[in-house]
């Protein structure tokens, strides 16, 4: 039997006005000795999952459902029964650490009374276990007659700490305990934390909306979203290879993953109201229909093999999401392409190349100039097939088909912007060319959509402007033309080649920031071709490092900067070291 | 002299016939304009879509490239105009038939003949206004031949590559390596002299300069990135020549259209000359020709008013062409537009 077990778990705020639905048919399990971690950003429903475990919910409060602590249900158990369960089995460390303690009363006075509660102890006995605990948590016991204003954020915490293990609990409940807290004391507690799970063998459940904080520290992860489990399954392998939208969402925000690439929240706000299908579908990058009409039911799902064989997680995984989690987008394996010099050698440019991309990531191809990137980036787009090999794209099998045809496709951008448009054509026409070609829309709408993809990279609409031909623009302008052409298709996957090799590194910045800021709203995926290892990190989630035609090296991005395993990788990173400074201060001032 | 002359006779036919060009030009702008405006209110069918979408293309290449040529290129152009008038109302500006004995042999210019006879008594002025039509036919004829049927041919080997270019290319090299006047001359000799006959050798003669460059053109053009991404969005070779490749190959086409019809007044003069020339026509090079064989024509004055006459004539026009061909070269070439003309 579990140690607490939480079974279709229901609870809404009730007010004059209607109910809130704060949890939602949570259904989850907690080992002995076991460290789960819930994350998810406020307004999740974590905290009132505490509450409702410590059985603190106020009046206004609805709940069905059951939380079984040993087989007892928790939520029907009347309120001297659950004194009875509290501090002594459950203990809860609070959030707000100053409204917590009462401000009149000693700490160590404070600290003592559960156990004296609870615990039936005598008051100097409780005072010499409050030394102990003080000691344990690493709060020097001079403390124990300090009042709390005359505590620091981190005492406090570390007071608090002491008290909720003070009557030896079996699950300890710890809300946000790090949120307040400064770096070093983030450390301290989250190394506290890992010993204390160790030395008094208590199973915890860790709130926060740190991510990195709770990889640390808990060993399962629960990732909640409008009171829903979203996502659940072993915290190391979520954080290396998360399957919900969300839960890719939340790491790409947090700065402590990606060390080196600008930080981006999930676009949108969580819903407000009852919804009827999945909460996040609002802010969804791949949603489909049966997103906004059913429930999404946490189900165990496999986590694919990616294409260079590396198997993300092993141990289960469940995800809410009607199409199984991010779904992968392109899969190529098995690419080779030769070009025939003018001598009849043939030279390989790509090398049994396999390359896995889901939906809505970031990817960086980086290598020396002639390591066959750009040949792959024209082989994935279809600006030539590729001699052996298959590509899938959105599952279905590419074979010289053009998937730019269409919305939802796959768009390239080409590094030289002197030739990227056409200097003969108007920007206007330019812009609307792929909608003429596949005769979308009316007229006056592709007009309408040319003006909005322009202004969405950053470029004036006035008739003057869309009538100049492309010639007369600078490059950087003219790169960013033909991104808006490649945006009005609204593609699925962007390819962007080298785009920023030829500009100014102010110009490349502005057209970095600008392309990133439109990826992250729109949630497309992109295959970033670039020999700067740095614009790389910046922009990307994972990098592919390509030498001689083959990819020698994927993985995370700042994996693969601070450890990265092949020599070419440790040449391109030697390389590029030294230079990188300035660059990189010239693209945040740019921004 | 003959500029003051020019002058005069520009001023007054330029008045007159340039505006009416012009506005004709503008008219047709215009209309066209108009009708792409339609195209854009209610979607007519394609192949009409098509044909405005090449017409006002081409109309605002000349026009705009007209805008940018030098002075030597305006005047060019006003002298070829000036020549297509007279050679189009040569009954109006002349006051007889060419053909006609109208007066005594050899008359030196006057108030009867502006510019004298010939030893047959015919009007040398009428000879020169009937003549410029010939020169202009032919010239044109084959220029626009072999310029447009050259170019499509290049357009499509650039463009499709593989074993048509191949093709192509061997003929062109074969083309291109024959002597070609000993050849127009063997070739005229032994075909029946009529100017279908000249126009066709012509035409078979220089349809392989135009074809050469426009398939470079297409073939560089193939390459660049805005016509990859044109076709990764699905666009069919008939929608890439038509949209990209068609516009940039037109003014080449245009520049080749001048020096083939230089060329080929060149060569039917020569013809005629030679001696080659259908005996009937009248045209410059037949005056050269007659005046030429008249015996000892120069120890006797009539070389002034017999030979000159076509001779400046022939100059002039090939003057014209020459200037305009150079500025549209300048325009078109964006290496040669970077040094700048005037």
């Amino acid at each position: 039997m579990s140690l607490l077990e939480i079974r279709g778990l229901f609870i809404d705020y009730v007010s004059d006005t209607g109910a809130f639905r704060a949890v939602d048919d949570l259904s989850l399990t907690l080992e002995k000795g076991e460290i789960i971690g819930l994350a998810g950003e406020s307004g999740s429903g974590k905290t009132t999952l505490g509450m409702a475990i410590m059985g603190l919910l106020p009046d206004n409060v609805m709940s069905s459902g059951s939380i079984l602590f040993q087989g007892e249900d928790l939520l029907a158990m009347p309120d001297s029964e659950k004194d009875r369960i509290r501090w002594k089995h459950i203990a809860m460390v609070f959030q707000n650490s100053l409204e917590v303690l009462n401000p009149v009363i000693r700490v160590g006075d404070q600290v003592s009374e559960p156990m004296i509660e609870h615990l039936g102890i005598g008051k100097e006995q409780a005072r010499a276990r409050c030394v102990r605990l003080f000691e344990e948590v690493g709060l020097d016991p001079v403390w124990l007659d300090a009042y709390p204003h005359q505590l620091s954020g981190g005492m406090r915490q570390r007071a608090l700490l002491a008290m909720a293990l003070s009557c030896d609990p079996d699950i300890l409940i710890l809300d946000e305990v790090t949120s307040a807290l400064d770096a070093f004391t983030k450390k301290e507690i989250s190394d506290l934390l890992c010993r204390l799970q160790k030395t008094a063998d208590c199973s915890m459940i860790l709130i926060s909306h740190d991510i990195t904080f709770l990889s640390a520290v808990s060993s399962r992860l629960a990732v909640l979203y409008a009171g829903r489990i979203m996502e659940l399954g072993a915290t190391s392998e979520i954080i290396d290879y998360p399957m919900h939208p969300y839960t890719r969402g939340l790491i790409n925000s947090t700065p402590g993953i990606f060390l080196y690439r600008d930080m981006w929240g999930i676009p949108g706000e969580a819903p407000s109201g009852p919804v009827s299908g999945c909460p996040f579908f609002g802010r969804c990058t791949q949603r489909v229909d049966q997103c906004n009409r059913e429930h999404p039911q946490l189900m165990p799902i496999s986590v694919p093999v990616s294409a260079d064989g590396v198997k993300a997680g092993s141990s289960e995984r469940e995800v809410a999401c009607h199409l199984g989690g991010v779904v992968t987008l392109l899969q190529a394996s098995g690419l080779n392409y030769s070009y025939r010099l003018s001598d009849g050698r043939l030279l390989d440019a790509v090398k049994d190349v396999s390359l896995d991309l889901r939906e809505g990531e970031v990817i960086a191809v980086v290598g020396q100039t002639g390591s066959g990137k750009s040949t792959l980036a024209h082989m994935l787009a279809g600006v030539m097939g590729s001699d052996v090999g298959e590509i899938f794209f959105d599952g279905k099998k590419m074979n010289g088909d053009r998937y730019g045809s269409g919305y939802g496709g796959i768009q390239i951008v080409f590094q030289d912007p002197a030739s990227s448009t056409s200097s003969r054509l108007s920007v206007q026409d330019a812009v609307k060319e792929p909608l003429d070609i596949n005769r979308l829309q009316s007229l006056r709408e592709r007009i309408e959509l040319a003006a909005s993809a322009l202004s969405s990279v950053g470029l004036p609409t006035t008739d003057e402007f869309l009538r100049r031909p492309c010639g007369d623009l600078s490059g950087g302008q003219r790169q960013r033309v033909a991104i808006a052409r490649a945006l009005i298709m609204r593609p699925k996957l962007l390819i962007a080649d080298e785009i920023t090799a030829s500009l100014d590194v102010s110009s490349a910045a502005n057209i970095l920031r600008m392309l990133k800021g439109l990826q992250n709203s729109r949630g497309f995926a992109m295959i970033y071709i670039t020999h700067d290892l740095m614009i790389a990190l910046k922009t990307s989630d994972r990098i592919a490092v390509m030498d001689g035609g083959r990819i020698i090296e994927t993985g995370n991005s700042h994996h693969v900067m601070l450890y990265p395993r092949q020599e070419a990788t440790k040449k391109l990173v030697g390389a590029r070291i030294l230079r990188s400074s300035a660059e990189e201060i010239a693209i945040d001032r740019a921004g | 002299m003959a500029e003051a002359v020019c002058g005069s006779f520009c001023q007054e036919k330029e008045a007159s016939f340039e505006a009416a060009q012009k506005s004709a030009r503008m008219a047709g702008l215009r209309a066209i304009k108009a009708d792409l405006n339609i195209v854009s209110k209610d979607i007519v069918s394609k192949n009409k879509e098509t044909l405005r979408d090449l017409l006002a293309a081409a109309l605002n290449s000349v026009c705009d490239s007209i805008g940018r040529f030098s002075l030597a290129g305006k005047m060019g152009i006003a002298g070829l105009l000036l020549i297509v008038f007279i050679a189009v109302f040569a009954p109006f500006v002349t006051f007889y038939d060419p053909s006609a004995i109208s007066g005594m042999s050899l008359d030196p210019p006057g108030p009867e003949h502006i510019l004298g006879t010939d030893e047959l008594g015919m009007d040398i002025w009428s000879q020169i206004c009937y003549g410029a039509r010939m020169s202009l036919v032919i010239g044109l004829a084959v220029a626009m031949i072999s310029g447009v049927g050259g170019g499509f041919l290049g357009l499509m080997a650039g463009y499709m590559g593989g074993n048509w270019d191949k093709m192509l290319l061997r003929t062109i090299d074969i083309t291109m390596a024959l002597p070609s006047f000993p050849l127009l001359i063997v070739i005229a000799a032994f075909l029946n002299p009529s100017i279908l006959n000249v126009i066709l050798v012509l035409v078979f003669l220089s349809w392989a300069k135009p074809a050469r460059v426009v398939r470079s053109q297409a073939l560089a053009m193939k390459k660049q990135q805005y016509i990859i991404s044109a076709r990764l969005h699905g666009a069919g070779p008939v929608y890439i020549i038509r949209r990209h490749i068609m516009p940039e190959a037109l003014p080449l086409i245009f520049v080749s259209i001048l020096n083939i019809s230089s060329y080929a007044i060149v060569a039917e003069s020569g013809l005629a000359f030679l001696g080659l020339g259908d005996p009937t026509s009248k045209s410059w090079g037949m005056m050269l020709h007659y005046a030429t064989s008249f015996r000892s024509i120069y120890f006797t004055p009539y070389w002034q008013w017999w030979l000159m006459p076509p001779l400046i004539a022939l100059i002039f026009l090939l003057l014209c062409l020459a200037f305009i061909g150079r500025d549209m070269e300048r325009i078109v070439d964006p290496r040669l537009r970077l040094r700048g003309g005037q």
